[in-house]
């Protein structure tokens, strides 16, 4: 990475910081908050389903857990970030407790088996928390989507940040090392259920830390709402349609998705799902790389003809 | 990659991240009220059964239907300049139109959009203030039955359209994630479509909905079962109550067993199911043991049908049963056929109710679906008239004055004459209705009946 190239993410960075102050408009504050919820989900959903390569569909586990603990503690008085960071931790001990049965599965099987894990977690919350989970009304008078935005932002860039220090370090290679050929890796020494088992933990920990950021943001819903498939599925699409196992694809992938499916929403009323599923099915057919793979075909041969 | 890069990276990462977390704490966001998420809805006082308003075919001015205001109505137009009026009063609305509430979500559009149209086609809604009738115009957003899409519609519509009030979308779920937008915008809300009563308790000041809620529901029940059926020996006494496990049916389950004893019946079996549970059986069987003889559920769909071919296939039948939600759907009588008969829902309205504007709403709805005006139709037509009324006695577009009109109004209706209690709940009528032949068929109040109460049912194999 170049001068430039650090030029230009502090300037961005300094832009995302300064969003705020510029934006008054309640409507792109929240498509931003939106956005960088997305990011969070999409990026932590990543660490285990793209750097490790296990296809993870029990994501909303983790993030309806990170929810359902801060939104309880919150309410109950508690700080917010200590309620925060104790919901991502009860995720992490959630990941740990199944993680050990879950990886004795492969492939689709682990898959199936992460899907009938949020599936009984949904069932289950919805049984037991079954009353309206909403802001008290006196504290609606100054709800302000200003602090929700930073604390996602926050959120985001601590699973960014992280995920790229993993995959630039000795657990990067090691997973690295499993995704492409497990056996293989255990031959060599690498220890593939510690590899994974960390993975997992990390990605449940953002997992569960988004789901607390989305509980300090969300004025009123059923709790059962944050364990519902379509914030595990949503957060897949977004990575592949990005790049799946990269750093910069879930982030790609996560503006393109909401502002895209937004734009279309506010354009085509009940036509914009069709419409939102046929490019979708046009990415998966012609960008099997998602956007990452146009750009590493770009930049393979721009060094091909500088040689 | 070298190392030093990485560092760098990091660090500014780590840095910003640190930055943007003091940032939410310095922004103005107190502790909550400390109110855990999971507390019990509020006891309800259970209200008087429901009285059928006069249907009048010369309503009085104060109750007058606002679809069409008379240009006398109108105040006299003032001597003083006038501020230029905006050329749309805008409205708008969040609704399921795709997705799990989608089927819901269709019949309530149609009469935000045919309300809309009968009262530009009159040229619109007189506002004092700008002294002229000033057109609505509506926008809708899908919001895919995904509450937090709902939100970002609600805050795209109060930033983007400006809206002087916002309509509701369908079911309990959407509105439970939009109505503490409304309230948080300081926006009028009119919502139908949702019998939750403990939202209404929750204090929110801008929220109405003119619909049947759960404590009127469940008087109701036994009210409209002791007038429909005047011989005591003859009455279902004994009742079975199948709730789902949900806010909402643990507060009609409540007010049921409560309202149940204070009516002369006996709860003999009360059973609660998870949401999207399709096998009753064991539930069904305590329920034909204890020889319940009417029945008291509230599912959705396809559970409403599984309950159904349960009762069929274990051979209970119920003299009499309220199932409400599931059987409101279109295709409950084409799906279950004569097994489908029999049953009586609370929708909160029917196309043969005699009201002013009904006959017209139905006309429209004809000639583009080739049917009356589906149950929720009417209700949310009755949103867009309450709200025309309250904008034209406001005089105004100020969202706080029309919301204490709002409060204050006293409107006719399609579903009747219309006005508010305190907490936003409706004062409505609460017709119950019966699948009959395949048809839906208004059996109570007596003076909107359509068709007498067809009781006891027979058995399934001897229809």
């Amino acid at each position: 990475m170049n001068k430039i190239q650090i030029t230009i993410i502090v300037i961005l960075l300094a832009a995302l910081l300064a969003f705020p102050q510029f934006i008054t408009s309640e409507s792109v504050l929240n498509l931003a908050v939106y956005v960088l919820l997305y990011v969070s989900i999409a990026s932590s959903w990543n660490v285990l389903g793209g750097f490790a390569g296990q296809t993870n569909l029990g994501h909303a586990a983790f993030f309806g857990v990170g929810a359902l603990v801060t939104r309880m503690l919150w309410f109950a008085g508690w700080n917010i970030f200590a309620s925060m960071v104790i919901g991502a931790l009860v995720a992490v001990v959630l990941a740990l407790i199944i993680g050990v049965p879950a990886f004795r599965l492969r492939g689709v099987y682990f898959a199936i088996g992460t899907l009938a894990l949020s599936q009984i977690l949904l069932i289950t919350v919805g049984n037991t928390f079954s009353t309206i989970s909403s802001i008290p009304t006196e504290d609606l008078k100054v709800y302000s989507l200003v602090p929700r935005y930073y604390m996602f932002l926050g959120v985001a860039l601590l699973t960014i940040v992280t995920a790229y220090v993993l995959l630039n370090s000795r657990f990067g290679l090691g997973i690295t090392a499993v995704r492409e050929e497990e056996d293989a890796a255990e031959s060599l020494g690498v220890s593939a259920l510690k590899y994974k088992m960390l993975a997992f933990g990390i990605s449940a920990f953002f997992g569960g830390l988004t789901g607390g950021a989305f509980a300090f943001y969300h004025v009123g819903y059923y709790p059962q709402l944050t364990f519902g498939p379509e914030w595990t599925f949503d957060s897949m699409m977004m990575a592949y349609i990005g790049g799946v196992g990269t750093i910069v694809g879930p982030v790609i992938g996560a503006v393109f998705f909401v502002v895209l499916r937004e734009f279309l929403a506010l354009r085509f009323a009940e036509f914009h799902l069709i419409i939102f599923g046929v490019l979708f099915i046009l990415v998966v057919l012609f960008l099997p790389d998602g956007f990452m793979g146009i750009w590493e075909k770009i930049r393979k041969r721009l060094l091909r003809r500088s040689k | 990659m070298n190392k030093r890069n990485l560092n760098w990276i990091v660090r500014i990462g780590l840095l910003v991240a640190l930055v943007a977390v003091v940032a939410a704490c310095a922004s103005p966001t107190p502790e909550p009220t400390k109110v855990p998420p999971t507390a019990a809805p509020a006891p309800t006082k259970a209200p008087e059964p429901t009285k059928a308003p006069v249907a009048t075919t010369a309503p009085t001015k104060a109750a007058e239907p606002t679809k069409a205001p008379a240009a006398t109505s109108a105040p006299a137009p003032t001597t003083a300049a006038a501020k230029p009026a905006p050329a749309y009063i805008e409205v708008g609305a969040s609704i399921p139109l795709t997705g799990k509430f989608g089927s819901l979500g269709q019949q309530v559009k149609p009469g935000y959009q045919y309300a809309v149209n009968d009262i530009n086609a009159a040229g619109g809604i007189y506002v004092k203030e700008f002294d002229k009738k000033i057109p609505l115009r509506l926008t809708v957003y899908d919001d895919a039955s995904d509450p937090t899409q709902a939100v970002s519609k609600m805050e795209t519509l109060f930033a983007d359209q400006k809206v002087v009030a916002y309509l509701g979308g369908a079911s309990s779920d959407m509105h439970v994630a939009t109505i503490p937008i409304a309230e948080k915008n300081k926006v009028p809300y009119l919502g139908v479509s949702f019998a939750l009563n403990a939202i209404h308790q929750k204090g929110y000041k801008y929220l109405f909905s003119p619909f049947p809620k759960s404590p009127q529901q469940t008087v109701d029940t036994f009210a409209a079962l002791n007038q429909l059926i005047p011989d005591a020996s003859q009455r279902p006494l004994k009742v079975a109550i199948f709730a789902e496990k949900s806010d909402w049916g643990a507060e009609e389950e409540a007010l049921w067993k409560e309202n149940a004893t204070k009516a002369g019946y006996t709860v003999v079996v009360d059973e609660q199911y998870a949401v999207g549970n399709l096998d009753f059986t064991a539930m069904i069987l305590k329920a034909k043991a204890a020889g319940a003889e009417t029945l008291l559920a509230l599912p959705n769909q396809p559970s409403g049908e599984a309950l159904i071919k349960g009762m069929v296939e274990n051979g209970w039948t119920p003299k009499f049963s309220l199932i409400i939600r599931a059987p409101e759907n279109v295709t409950w009588s084409t799906n279950l056929k004569k097994n489908g008969d029999y049953v009586t829902i609370f929708p909160g309205w029917n196309s043969a109710m005699k009201f002013p504007g009904v006959d017209q709403l139905n006309k429209a709805y004809q000639a583009e679906f080739k049917r009356d005006a589906d149950l929720l139709t009417g209700p949310s037509y009755a949103c867009v008239q309450i709200l025309a009324k309250a904008i034209e006695t406001a005089g105004t577009l100020d969202r706080d004055k029309i919301r204490d009109a709002i409060a204050a109004s006293n409107t006719s209706t399609v579903v009747g004459n219309v006005t508010f209690n305190a907490d936003g709940t409706g004062k409505v009528l609460d017709p119950l209705i019966q699948w009959q032949n395949g048809k839906l068929e208004v059996i109570w109040p007596l003076d909107h009946a359509t068709a007498k109460i067809m009781y006891p049912a027979p058995a399934f194999d001897k229809r």
